[in-house]
């Protein structure tokens, strides 16, 4: 017995695997891959045509083009707006200009925004070459009331016609603060979707719209677009769009740097030297705040934090930049400087005239006297309320949320400076999440809605129209915050009939928040992307915020029609 | 006969209380698929899609546990799973349908490979003792004894970056369509190089010392005396009488491996983003997608019940002392 013959039996299995391999080559020879030319020149770029984007989805997408369903991978991995276009182009980071008409050459409000007319554009067609009518925004519109889990935005529809080539859409109640949302609807060809037996089910693999591009081919991992001839502006420089998903945000990071993916929205840790450092000229991230505030939320049920002379100094000794510094890696989500809880520069146009330019932060002094005036004592170090007791919290978030956790033992730190014993605990998941519907907390670090209008934000922070006692469920204002007037003023701002009127409403809720502090606020939530300047240019940055920069918004179609081949 | 309908009862009440744990486990843990959703946008959707959501997947309906348990039952019995919710409305079976045949053609073959290879090793260091291969077992061990996430993080880290040939993850080349050809084939096969020799690595130690340890014991016997004795080679004796005679636990522990091939193997894919069926299970499991937890788990079930059946025919062939007469 020698190695070598034990080497030989090798062989002799090894050799049917050959044979096999190889027949196999053959057989598959004659065939090519229908994916090998979209490989043109590896990486793609601005002389291939070629811009790759990506999206931490998962391993794979399954094929679905459904642009109504949140889940289709048209959705998930944002390029449904390359295809299906909206009404008007609303620049969520710019909230006070105006929408650019889109399929809708013009549209109007009346009757205190409960009447949309819109005008459908002439010239445009759908990508089968049917002309795109009033009757395919009427439909669109119609889809939504009829089918209610369509309505993914709960729009309180009550009629829709067409005449010529206007639409006149109603609305049960006033649609100021959802303006953005209604002008966002998608428009889907009639002749098409009339003839789907079920919209809310159908996978669309063929989707057929009015936008510049068309589904080339569709894998679990890459879905790639191409561009269409008879796309009504100019059509877009990038000849082929390629939407690949990635398993998380590691394999994300690594495709950047390495310069497969070019485009995508992901949290990476220390970005700076993991991302931007690689490669300083052409790896670029912009992350501009939108109008929601992350923030301590707090149980103002829970003795003695109904005391707001407590929340507000507990405010005035959190270190935001610290916050934004080390739990958001320096970048993902904007420090809200506001006392007004408003990000800024976005919120600027919408913060009263007496809190302009205040910010919350203040030294431990001012803080400790507020306590104090307040009726609170100090035993040595220790913070005591009112009755004597010592003053503790404690703050929960799920344990895999690294950049809360982060956020927590910040907080925490701060907190013991005003004598607060805080401690942050992990948390499971799914608990978490019942636990803060229910108001089964003390505090945890959470985000608010946010909107075209500071509304959503403080709607889903103060609203006390859905307020749930503890250990009943509430889908909004978790911390159960009970004030009249601060209800009374959502409503006012949601149904003025004027410009005078909402701005009151708003300064109310202002006040509300900065006097009583029913959630902490540290940061902002983001419309940003990573980008890379390398093979094309032309991104929305802070000297010109055209629209937000994140590849899943309807505004990356006209981050797309903007781009450029960089040589 | 007898016991081997025995088996079959034994098994099919195996089948059925799994079955049964895998639909009461998912629902009995707190969450729920839309607010899961809604968690993993993150403030992304708007919030007003909760109601939406919950009539799209039919949520809206009240059943009791028992009824739903009665629905899933019957559904099974049609080879029905169920649809998605997480890649809603896909079915399970077509999400199960394209992610099972990247694991077992990963892990499957490496499983295979790992096998053959650490047994023929076994047999070397076993018959060879005090030879060169006795530095095969330590050698493996070290390997064995790196946790799989880190050898295989350290893999990427130090194999894989611009310029290298071994891509870090995903299944093909993004932009490749899955088809039989020779250029996705190849794609595929450099895509699972990397994660295949890790788990090599770190798997082959497990079969070098159990091969070794019995050909330790066997080569002790009478009958391996008497084979040199006869004038038998020394590769015959080693081969045919020893390591023959060796296999047998080693068989039984290859048919566990082979069950557990489809359910053991997410720390491999979620490290190399492989889009196999355990990168999917924990995607289901973080936004309780019930239907498509439970297909998982059912395959995963049926398999190593399958694998153990086989394995247990295959010992009653090969050994003569596990067959009861009469």
């Amino acid at each position: 017995m020698s190695f070598a013959s034990t080497g030989s039996a090798a062989r002799r299995t090894m050799a049917p695997l050959v044979v096999a391999a190889i027949s196999l080559a053959l057989v598959a020879g004659c065939s090519s891959n229908p994916g090998s030319a979209n490989k043109g020149d590896g990486a793609g770029g601005g002389a291939s045509g070629v811009l790759n984007v990506g999206m931490p989805q998962g391993a794979t997408v399954k094929n679905n083009s459904n642009p109504l369903l949140p889940t289709s991978a048209a959705a998930v991995l944002g390029y449904r707006y390359m295809i299906y276009e909206p009404l008007a182009m609303v620049n969520l980071v710019k909230p006070t200009e105006p929408a650019k008409p889109w399929l809708a050459s013009k549209f109007e409000w009346a009757d205190n925004y409960r009447t949309l007319t819109l005008t459908a554009r002439d010239g445009v067609t759908f990508s089968d070459g049917k002309p795109m009518t009033a009757e395919d925004i009427a439909y669109s519109f119609q889809l939504m009331k009829d089918n209610k889990a369509l309505n993914t935005a709960a729009l309180p529809i009550e009629s829709v016609t067409a005449s010529g080539k206007d639409v006149t859409v109603k609305f049960g109640t006033s649609q100021f603060v959802r303006q953005a949302v209604v002008l966002s609807t998608l428009v889907l060809p009639k002749h098409l979707w009339s003839a789907i037996a079920d919209p809310a089910t159908d996978t669309v693999e063929n989707p057929v719209g009015t936008g510049p591009y068309t589904l080339k081919s569709f894998t679990p991992q890459t879905v790639t677009l191409t561009t269409r001839n008879g796309y009504w502006q100019d059509a877009p420089k990038i000849k082929e769009l390629r939407y690949t998903t990635y398993s998380g945000n590691d394999a994300i990071t690594s495709a950047l740097t390495s310069g497969a993916l070019e485009w995508t929205y992901a949290f990476i840790p220390d970005a700076k030297k993991l991302y931007t450092a690689k490669d300083p000229e052409h790896n670029k991230l912009w992350f501009p705040a939108n109008l929601s505030a992350d923030g301590l939320w707090i149980n103002t049920t829970n003795k003695p934090f109904d005391n707001p002379a407590l929340r507000r100094a507990m405010s005035l000794v959190i270190n935001r930049q610290d916050i934004f510094n080390q739990a958001s890696a320096g970048y993902f989500k904007p420090a809200v400087e506001s006392i007004t809880g408003l990000p800024t520069p976005i919120g600027d146009a919408f913060i009263s005239p007496e809190y302009q330019g205040k910010k919350s932060e203040g030294d431990v002094a001012s803080a400790k006297k507020l306590l104090t005036d307040a009726g609170f004592t100090y035993n040595g170090d220790t913070l005591q309320d009112p009755t004597g007791k010592p003053v503790t919290l404690t703050m929960t978030d799920p344990a895999g949320w690294g950049d809360y956790q982060t956020t927590l033992t910040i907080i925490s730190d701060n907190l013991k400076q005003i004598g607060i014993k805080a401690t942050p605990e992990k948390a499971d998941q799914d608990a978490w999440f019942t636990a803060i519907a229910n108001g089964n907390f003390q505090a945890a670090m959470h985000w608010s809605n946010g909107g075209a209008t500071p509304y959503d934000m403080y709607q889903n922070i103060m609203d006390g129209a859905g307020l749930q006692p503890v250990g009943s469920p509430a889908t909004n204002n978790y911390g159960r915050f009970d004030n009249k007037e601060a209800t009374q003023a959502l409503a006012d701002y949601a149904n003025a009939a004027d410009e005078s009127a909402r701005k009151a409403a708003l300064a109310t809720l202002q006040r509300i928040f900065v006097e009583q502090m029913p959630m902490i606020p540290t940061s902002a939530g983001n419309y940003g992307a990573e980008y890379s300047t390398k093979n094309w240019t032309g991104w929305p940055d802070d000297s010109n915020p055209y629209a937000p920069i994140q590849p899943t918004q309807v505004n990356a179609l006209d981050v797309v029609l903007h781009l450029k081949p960089a040589h | 006969m007898k016991y081997l309908l025995q088996r079959l009862g034994f098994y099919l009440f195996t089948a059925w209380a799994a079955i049964t744990i895998n639909f009461f486990i998912p629902r009995l843990t707190p969450g729920d698929p839309v607010t899961a959703l809604m968690a993993q946008y993150q403030g992304q959707l708007d919030p007003q899609a909760v109601q939406s959501l919950t009539v799209l997947f039919g949520l809206d309906k009240h059943q009791s546990l028992w009824e739903q348990y009665l629905s899933y039952l019957g559904q099974l019995a049609h080879g029905d799973l169920g649809i998605s919710f997480k890649s809603f409305p896909a079915p399970v079976s077509e999400v199960i349908g394209t992610t099972l045949p990247w694991t077992v053609g990963l892990v499957g073959v490496t499983t295979v490979l790992a096998f053959g290879l650490g047994t023929l090793a076994g047999v070397l260091a076993g018959w060879r003792r005090g030879s060169w291969a006795d530095a095969l077992l330590p050698v493996s061990t070290f390997f064995a004894s790196i946790p799989y996430f880190w050898l295989a993080l350290i893999a990427i880290a130090f194999l894989t970056g611009s310029g290298s040939f071994l891509p870090s993850s995903g299944g093909y080349e993004p932009g490749l369509v899955p088809h039989f050809d020779p250029e996705f084939i190849g794609s595929a096969i450099n895509h699972s190089l990397l994660p295949s020799l890790t788990i090599l690595v770190s798997s082959v130690a497990g079969w070098i010392m159990s091969m070794r340890n019995m050909m330790v014991t066997v080569t002790a016997e009478d009958y391996i005396t008497v084979a040199h004795a006869k004038g038998l080679s020394g590769r015959r004796v080693m081969l045919s009488y020893a390591a023959r005679n060796a296999l047998l636990p080693s068989v039984s522990g290859f048919g566990m491996a082979l069950g557990l091939v489809v359910g053991g193997t997410f720390l491999v894919e979620v490290v190399f983003s492989y889009p196999g069926i355990g990168l999917e299970l924990v995607q289901a499991i973080g936004v309780k997608d019930y239907p498509l937890m439970q297909g998982i788990f059912l395959v995963i079930t049926l398999s190593v019940l399958a694998a153990n059946l086989l394995a247990d025919l295959a010992y009653l062939a090969l050994d003569p002392r596990t067959r009861r007469e009469g």
